[in-house]
């Protein structure tokens, strides 16, 4: 069963351009010059109950556009959209019941309330009865290790903490979808790494769906399944992170090091990419030159130490942001 | 109405740890009504005569009343609020949860006002008291009833300030907007009852909100009587109706076209 329907998407932003010093700004009082961007341009895709899915691309890509979109933040141009069979649009109120949001830019517990108040008023505007509340909090402040400060004001504590609050609000009415727009931006490795396994936890015990925008590519290789990636606006990949590996994977690294000193130029399906005499880096495009040949150029009876591994997913993220620029 | 009443209970203790800067900051009220004794100490040179309906000790009463009802909302906060919650979308990511933003404000400003009227009433009865005297006409019930109209006005007040807030939704600032209904409200109602206005448009003023805000309820505190009352109360119904519309459908129709920063 398809949790979210996406077709056909679309927002433009339409903003003032203001031009340049005194002049400029009077101009544009007169006769304003308006740019519109088109953040997010024919988007479809579906996501099935249970999945995590990556939803990544680079900065200014359209992902945050997108999941306002889908959560009723932000009204769409264009397009259909439908969570668990509603619209955000028409059933904005009734949908809130059913899903939870996480903006790790953007706070959305009240500050100068301590989270075990926010709980209770999230709880609270949940309709939720106050003995559901209070279990429902012991339960999160277990899974999410609040206990040391789920009584001090939001805004005294550190941003690795309030993240994990907001991610721990975000469920308490036990959403069927939970909406992650980089829920580890500027977290250190250890808590990201908590927050990983909150997740994935969370998705195997209640089946929550996760739709998740991350930077951190450890995020959306330890956590999804599967990866949409959007750039200027439109998808350009949808597919399952193993396809994603195995489709560009045709690439192999050997790090080297030599007994002598040997000479390699470029050559079809081999790049140097390191050559310090001794310790030799290069890449073989698996397409152009089978790895034994590659070895062999080498010359295997000067070799020291070999190390060959695959291309971090890293890279081929990169690549393919590159790709479609 | 359960998240609404948690809402204000939130807030209610939360404004509990500002009590002292409060009352530190309406010690300016005492200096106030001190300059209003002067002036209409001036202006009534023989105290038993009467200006406009009203003898000294009504006139002191009334802005000591309006003064304080002023004083316990601070509409310019309220507007500056909603303000920034438009401006920087922060209006837009309330609206994925369940609750109403106008019940929301109204609840959250509702704890403040109460917090603050339970401090300063009873503090402004005490200096009446001390400065000129018994309220004129004194009967309890009569003067409970006037406090509850108070507390309804200022909900018509609170409304327009959020509706005033609310056109943020469409133009650059709101502020000024604001400084002007506060400075005619400031002089028409608050410091001068309608009958201190020209003749002509008095007929006006009694069918404006200001019957309903501060007028008719500092009225009824000063020369209290029922016909008077079931007046106010009908305008208050009916401003209160038509307020809370007005705010809904601006705020609907706000966030439909809101530009919620990127990130
Ligand atoms: N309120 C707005 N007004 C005008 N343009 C906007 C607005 N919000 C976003 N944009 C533009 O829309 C595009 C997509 O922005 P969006 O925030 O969705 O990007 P993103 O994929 O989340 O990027 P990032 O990884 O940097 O968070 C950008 O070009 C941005 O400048
Ligand atoms: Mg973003």
């Amino acid at each position: 069963m398809s949790v979210i329907e996406v077709k056909n998407l679309s927002k433009t932003f339409k903003s003032k351009v203001k031009g340049k010093g005194l002049k400029g700004s009077i101009k544009s009082i007169f006769k304003p010059k308006y740019k519109t961007i088109k953040a997010v341009n024919k988007v479809s895709f579906n996501v099935e109950k249970g999945e995590m899915v990556a939803f990544i691309g680079p900065n200014g890509a359209g992902k945050s556009t997108t999941i306002k979109m889908l959560t009723g933040i932000l009204y769409p141009d264009n397009g259909d959209i439908k969570i668990l069979g509603l619209d955000p649009r028409k059933n904005r109120k009734k949908l809130a019941y059913e899903i939870g949001t996480v903006f790790g830019q953007k706070e959305q517990l009240w500050t100068h309330l301590t989270p075990y108040d926010n709980f209770k008023f999230f709880g609270a505007i949940y309709d939720m009865k106050d003995y559901e509340i209070e279990k429902k909090i012991e339960e999160l402040k277990a899974l999410f290790e609040l206990d040391e400060f789920i009584n001090t004001p939001v805004k005294s504590l550190s941003l690795g903490q309030r993240i994990r609050c907001e991610i721990a609000c975000s469920l308490i009415n036990d959403p069927k979808i939970l909406f992650l727009d980089e829920p580890t931006i500027g977290l250190d490795p250890v808590v990201k790494e908590n927050i990983r396994s909150f997740i994935k936890r969370m998705n195997k015990e209640c089946h929550t769906t996760v739709f998740l925008t991350s930077h951190d590519v450890g995020d959306i290789e330890k956590l999804c399944k599967r990866v949409i990636i959007i750039n200027n606006g439109t998808v350009v990949l949808d597919d399952t992170m193993e396809n994603l590996k195995y489709h560009y994977l045709n690439k192999k690294i050997i790090d080297a090091k030599m007994k002598e000193k040997i000479n390699l130029d470029d050559e079809k399906g081999i790049k140097i990419l390191k050559d310090k005499g001794y310790n030799l880096k290069i890449e073989v495009d698996l397409k152009e030159k089978n790895i034994s040949d590659a070895i062999k150029l080498l010359d295997p009876d000067k070799i020291i130490d070999i190390n060959i591994s695959n291309t971090p997913l890293e890279e081929i993220i990169s690549d393919i942001y590159k790709k479609d620029k | 109405m359960k998240k609404y009443l948690f809402i204000f209970k939130t807030e209610f203790i939360n404004s509990l740890q500002y009590v002292k800067s409060f009352i530190v900051g309406s010690l300016s009220l005492i200096l106030i009504i001190y300059i209003y004794l002067n002036l209409w100490n001036f202006l009534y040179s023989d105290p038993e005569s009467l200006i406009n309906g009203y003898s000294y000790t009504q006139m002191i009463w009334y802005i000591l009343f309006t003064e304080t009802l002023w004083s316990c909302i601070k509409g310019r906060k309220i507007v500056r609020d909603i303000s920034t919650d438009v401006k920087n979308g922060n209006i837009a990511y309330q609206m994925n949860k369940p609750y109403n933003y106008i019940n929301y404000i109204l609840s959250k400003t509702f704890a403040d006002f109460t917090f603050k009227l339970l401090i300063l009433l009873p503090a402004a009865i005490v200096l009446g008291h001390i400065l000129i005297g018994n309220i004129p006409n004194f009967n309890l019930l009569g003067c409970l009833l006037a406090i509850i109209t108070g507390i309804l006005g200022t909900m018509v007040n609170v409304l327009i300030c959020i509706s005033i807030g609310l056109l943020s939704f469409f133009m650059e600032d709101a502020a000024p907007i604001y400084w002007i209904y506060s400075k005619v409200i400031l002089v028409i109602g608050t410091l001068f009852p309608i009958e201190f206005m020209p003749e002509i448009i008095q007929p006006v003023l009694k069918y404006s909100p200001i019957f309903a805000m501060n007028y008719g309820p500092a009225k009824l505190f000063v020369d209290f009587n029922y016909d008077f009352l079931i007046k106010v109360l009908i305008s208050q119904v009916i401003y209160l109706i038509v307020f809370y519309i007005i705010t809904n459908l601006v705020y609907k129709k706000g966030v439909k076209n809101i530009n919620v920063n990127g990130g």
